[in-house]
């Protein structure tokens, strides 16, 4: 069961790392004229599209990370202890940080991006996307290693 | 569907509550509630280990979430006039601060 959740989870989570790509790309290094290659396409994309679809998949991949955080800190901490494996060991511990002040940012971010896009609330909106992409894509890396130095099930 | 400017100041009151009530918790261990995987238990406020780990991480965010709903609610009747005053880069500004306060926390892990 641990193993199908974690495949769901990491699913999810390719989902809400597209997701905010694309919308920070889009805020941060917006397209200034008609998109007419690939990398242009991607800055044009509407950011305020992927709101309501970033905050779900960031809730439902929180939660069910946290259904097997119980498993990982059984079986996976453990043994990244006895093979001393610190720095793995510290770049999960910040991930879970992270990801929780990620959650209490949740309700500015939708609030910023809610219509019509206020003008004066440009620099905040990108700033906590910026944000948001950098949690999503070190959770994101931090997950794929430390399941990569063992997986569930194994 | 347009956001009125005293849920903004709330949802901006909450993210900078939580930031900072997140992090006092996890410095002093204030969790609401503990888990004990081994046992698949759940325990009121901070308990010790019992037969494995202790994880109060849900309990540090129940707490945090707790401290920042309070204090959002209150936001609602902050007078307009203060409203507007509030600078909505906290949001932003606090949250990477406690990020960056965590960073530091957890260098030694990067270090041993």
């Amino acid at each position: 069961m641990t193993t199908f959740l974690l495949i769901v989870h990491g699913l999810l989570a390719v989902a809400l790392l597209g997701s905010i790509t694309h919308q920070a790309i889009s805020v941060l290094v917006p397209a200034r004229k008609t998109a007419d290659s690939f990398v242009g396409r991607v800055r044009a994309v509407s950011a305020p599209s992927y709101v309501s679809a970033i905050i779900v998949l960031y809730v439902t991949t929180a939660i069910l990370g946290g259904i097997i955080y119980g498993e990982y800190r059984m079986a996976v901490r453990v043994v990244l202890e006895q093979l001393d494996l610190w720095k793995a060991n510290g770049a999960f511990e910040l991930k879970e940080h992270f990801v929780a002040l990620g959650l209490g940012m949740l309700p500015a971010y939708w609030s910023f991006w809610r219509q019509p896009l206020a003008e004066s609330e440009t620099r905040a909106r990108a700033v906590i996307t910026a944000t948001f992409a950098f949690i999503v894509w070190w959770s994101f890396l931090v997950g794929h290693i430390l399941n990569n130095i063992r997986g569930f099930g194994s | 569907m347009t956001v009125s400017r005293s849920f903004h100041s709330s949802a901006v009151v909450f993210t900078v509550v939580y930031s900072v009530s997140y992090l006092i918790a996890v410095q002093n261990n204030y969790a609401l509630f503990t888990y004990h995987p081994a046992l698949e238990e759940f325990g009121p406020l901070v308990q010790p280990p019992r037969d494995g780990p202790a994880m109060y991480w849900y309990g540090w965010m129940a707490t945090a979430a707790l401290v920042a709903f309070v204090a959002a609610a209150l936001a609602r009747f902050m007078p307009e006039r203060l409203a507007r005053r509030l600078w909505s880069g906290w949001s932003w500004a606090v949250p990477i601060a406690s990020m960056v306060v965590f960073s530091y926390m957890l260098s030694g892990f990067f270090t041993r």
